[in-house]
């Protein structure tokens, strides 16, 4: 199944800096695999140690988020969008003072 | 050359947006995304879900809306298509400190920083304190190239002509 992934600035220097990559794979986890093995260096920044996607990552499938269809075993199509996007998040911290 | 963001330029309708947005979800911190096609900005306020995943996984969000934001997954993806399809390249990021100072916090900072990176390059990062519904103090963060960390940049503000 070749699909188009959607790669995140800062990802892109693995990439030889191409904004959308093509990708095979019947899941998003073999997909990971896929890209992996084309771009050395991807999956250790998408997934943590146990293989699971880091909770920093947003993955969407044709712009459904992957954590409300089946996760990393999420079946791919032919022809699917993939897009991975950082996540954005911070906060205030009690006690720090200008 | 290495581009450094020196000053955020940023027009005071849009100033004017994140504030009203900051006041409404007061006491929670307010978060969004500022798009601009270089003449326009958009401001597109987006969803704290940080509530939502306090309840339902505590140990993994500890904080709750009041001291932290989470984007909406749903909000950033069409965020990101809006800047892509209508070439409104990001332009910084928004959010409210309720009751606290307008500093880039540790969190603010880890939290924009992936893979030893910035997560957004180029975006700025703009904190609004706000102390029981009215601002206080606005300041914008970048990360600079040369000490490989988040600095404050000045906000100077235009109007839209």
């Amino acid at each position: 199944m070749a699909v188009t992934v959607r790669i995140p600035t800062p990802l892109r220097r693995l990439t030889q800096n191409q904004a959308e990559v093509e990708a095979e794979g019947d899941t998003i986890e073999s997909l990971i695999e896929n890209l992996e093995a084309s771009y050395p260096g991807l999956k250790e920044r998408i997934c943590d140690e146990s293989g699971n996607v880091r909770r920093f990552v947003n993955i969407y499938l044709n712009d459904e988020d992957i954590r409300f269809l089946d996760g990393s075993a999420t079946a791919v199509n032919d022809g699917d969008d993939i897009s991975i996007i950082p996540a954005i998040a911070g906060g205030s911290s009690d006690g720090e003072r200008d | 050359m290495v581009k450094e963001t020196e000053v955020l330029e940023l027009q005071t309708e849009t100033l004017d947006q994140i504030y009203a947005h900051a006041k409404v979800e007061f006491p929670d911190e307010c978060c969004g995304i500022i798009l601009s096609d270089g003449t326009r900005e958009f401001v597109r306020e987006c969803r704290n879900i940080q509530n939502e995943r306090h309840a339902e996984d505590p140990d993994t969000y500890p904080r709750d809306a009041r001291t932290a934001y989470l984007i909406d997954p749903n909000d950033l993806i069409r965020v990101h298509k809006e800047a892509e399809t209508q070439n409104r390249p990001i332009k910084a990021l928004y959010h409210s400190h309720p009751n606290h100072d307008a500093y880039f916090s540790d969190k603010d900072k880890a939290d924009a920083t992936a893979w030893d990176e910035p997560v957004y390059p180029g975006a700025a990062y703009i904190v609004i304190s706000i102390y029981d519904h009215e601002v206080k103090a606005t300041k914008a963060f970048a990360w600079n190239e040369t000490d490989m960390d988040f600095e404050e940049v000045p906000i100077e503000m235009n109007r839209e002509t």
